[in-house]
């Protein structure tokens, strides 16, 4: 079956998608490409999709994500261009993602411990509350 | 090619989006989608008033937003969400009327389920592109020359003749079959105006059967009901300019129509039950052993209140009508149930979804039904006006605008 | 390998991390694939078509409006077919497939009382939360069988 997959690099990694794409034309897989601004979306058969996304993991194992996608690339029923503009719903969830990718990478990079994070701050106790506002007051 | 913006949460995954294209590409318009980034959908409790928790809402917002910022981006505005919707129902309420307040762009709202089709939504979708197109015709106050309008309503087919801004003639008959109805209203109109078919300069027509009846008469205007029905509205009113509210109850459907100068705003269109429709009150006529004719003037000596309806609903509606009578309830309270049903059904499912803007005219049959629009008024706490010729409304807006198509 | 429902269920990055660590995640964009790849319907842009809704009374009555039906079509088998799950507490900005919150809050009920194994997570805002936010996950991953 012909899958369609997004492949999108962090904004830190050092890997375009530029270079994912020559990868791909330099390769052996017979697949179809597509550059976006965020990354590349590859269509092809599934196992040589699913052969092609280890490779292009490689490249930067931290700093390069893959997200299925239901349409073929540039498919007219989707396509801004043909549909009246405007980004398709779903195109805003990747954007919101993207801009924590770096986060992900980081994450995935490190090695060492993992932090205590504080826990989230509690509302002030109700007998605090009382003594702020009766000073405030006095 | 006009370009309706479409701010919907729900109909791709209602299965009908294809329905929807389909009817904006019948009236020759095309969908499109106003280009919003995050920020904008994040922004929408700050520029719109609210951010709620369906994501696709408040990208119809922010949609909105956009429009109001640049309205050269649409030419018309639908706003659509799924039926049942709480959530939606409130946001598309609230999208049409910041569309309404702050830019000249007509919107149509609309509560979809899967079972909505490209017909239903195309006399909605061909009123809207109307008032796009022809804004210029729709403007037009004054009838010129000798003109005709046929109204093929699915109860009833009217016809007026019209000669230099006055009408002269007019016809009223039941639609049987649908070309012979409409020969026999001219013909009526005709000879009551005097006049022959053959000096006739043009004839426009409305209604349900007005591509049938318009094809065959070959007739110069054939336009859905929505803005024939306004302009119709404003002029026996002689509310042509500024704000007005036509309301119509119709044999088959409601029409609630805001408009400004003369031009559709905004509008519903409502046509599931019978129980708000010229039907249930003719039904009631025929329980009550009174004429239709008569039942409005009895509606008005009674009081709904002293009538118990548990329903809105035709069968079991009319079924508390016939117990209260059983009860010893006077017909005349129970002629005034009838029209306060219907008023009240009217006002709660469609009234919500205009702007209700002085002076609130009703035509139609219906509106000569005394009853009706005094219930209306009750409801609604505002004088409403029923022009003479109420009746003819559609006949007479079509005579109407196609004697503005005689100048061009 | 463990089939891993992931919430929001078009996310990419929950679904990429499922993936690289060795399960299969369930992902909406699949059930897209077979729409849109399936011939003999046209009805753009996801070829979904009246029959979806009816499919999705399965999930919803007939009350419940339809286009929440109509994702329930598509997202529901991915639930019935899920052994373990991860949620991500909604960030406010869920559009698409998961544009619609009443099908977002059945999703989550229907994955919780499925009785499979489910991770509770929210998302990162700064380095400290995307480390444990990975390592929460890489743990309860390898947890599955």
């Amino acid at each position: 079956m012909l899958v369609t997959k997004y492949v999108i690099t962090s904004s830190e990694s050092n890997i375009l998608p530029s270079d994912i794409a020559m990868k791909i034309y330099g390769s052996k897989y017979e697949v179809l490409v597509k550059e976006t601004c965020f990354g590349v979306v590859i269509n092809g058969e599934e196992e040589v999709i699913n052969a092609l996304v280890k490779e292009i993991r490689a490249l930067d194992p931290a700093g390069i994500f893959i997200k299925d996608r239901g349409f073929p690339p540039g498919d007219p029923r989707r396509c801004r261009g043909r549909r009246g503009g405007g980004a398709r719903p779903g195109f805003y969830m990747i954007e919101s993602e993207s801009k924590m990718l770096p986060l992900i990478s980081r994450a995935l990079a490190f090695q060492g411990d993992i932090p205590d994070i504080p826990e989230k701050k509690k509302p002030l106790p109700i007998k605090r509350l009382e003594e702020i506002i009766k000073n405030g007051l006095s | 090619m006009i370009r309706i913006a479409q701010l919907s949460c729900g109909s791709e995954y209602s299965g009908i989006q294809k329905e929807i294209e389909r009817a904006a590409e019948t009236v020759g318009a095309k969908i499109i989608y106003p280009e919003v980034s995050l920020e904008d959908i994040l922004n929408v409790e700050k520029t719109f008033g609210v951010s709620v928790s369906s994501g696709d809402l408040n990208l119809a917002m922010a949609r909105a937003v956009r429009i109001v910022q640049n309205p050269d981006l649409a030419d018309a505005v639908i706003v659509m969400t799924c039926f049942r919707c709480a959530e939606a129902a409130i946001i598309r309420s609230e999208i049409r009327k910041y569309i309404h307040e702050h830019s000249k762009i007509p919107v149509l709202s609309y509560s979809f389920t899967e079972r909505t089709t490209a017909e239903t939504l195309l006399t909605r979708m061909e009123a809207l592109v109307t008032t796009v197109k022809y804004r210029g015709l729709l403007a037009r106050e004054k009838q010129k020359g000798l003109t005709a309008g046929i109204d093929s309503g699915s109860t009833t087919t009217k016809a007026v003749v019209m000669r230099d801004n006055v009408v002269i003639g007019t016809g009223w008959v039941p639609t049987n079959e649908v070309l012979k109805s409409a020969e026999d209203a001219l013909q009526a109109a005709l000879k009551m105006a005097g006049v022959a078919k053959e000096d006739i300069a043009a004839t426009g027509v409305t209604g349900y059967g007005r591509f049938l009846v318009g094809k065959h008469i070959n007739a110069r205007l054939i336009q859905e009901e929505i803005t024939v029905n306004s302009k119709g509205a404003v002029f026996l009113a002689d509310a042509q300019k500024g704000t007005a509210t036509v309301i119509d109850i119709g044999g088959m459907d409601n029409k609630a129509i805001s408009v400004q100068d003369g031009i559709p705003g905004g509008f519903t269109m409502g046509g599931i039950c019978a129980g708000a429709s010229g039907r249930f009150l003719e039904l009631t006529a025929k329980r009550l052993g009174v004429d239709i004719t008569e039942l409005g003037k009895l509606a008005l000596k009674g009081d709904y209140r002293n009538v118990a309806m548990n329903s809105y609903c035709i069968v079991f509606g009319t079924q508390s009508l016939v117990n209260s009578l059983a009860l010893g309830c006077k017909p005349e309270d129970v002629a005034m149930a009838a029209c306060h049903s219907v008023a009240e059904q009217v006002f709660e499912q469609q009234l919500q979804e205009v702007e209700v803007k002085e002076p609130v005219i009703m035509v139609g049959g219906t509106s000569l039904i005394e009853g009706l629009p005094k219930a209306m008024e009750e409801l609604l706490h505002v004088l409403v006006t029923v022009p003479k010729n109420a009746q003819y409304i559609g006949a007479v807006g079509a005579a109407l605008l196609v004697s503005g198509l005689l100048e061009d | 390998m463990a089939k891993v429902i992931v919430y929001p269920p078009t996310s990419m990055i929950l679904s990429d991390l499922v993936e690289r660590m060795g399960h299969k995640a369930l992902v909406v964009p699949e059930a897209v694939r077979r729409l849109v790849t399936a011939s003999g319907i046209e009805s753009p842009p996801l070829n979904m078509t009246p029959e979806e809704p009816k499919k999705g009374l399965r999930y919803a009555a007939v009350d419940v409006p339809s286009g929440v039906r109509g994702r329930m079509s598509l997202i529901g088998p991915i639930i019935e077919e899920a052994e373990a799950a991860i949620i991500v507490e909604d960030p406010g900005w869920l559009t698409g497939c998961a544009g619609c919150s009443r099908t977002n809050e059945l999703v989550r009920l229907l994955i919780r009382t499925k009785g499979v194994p489910v991770l509770d997570l929210s998302y990162p805002t700064n380095d400290a939360e995307a480390k444990v936010f990975v390592s929460k996950i890489r743990t309860f991953l390898e947890g599955l069988k």
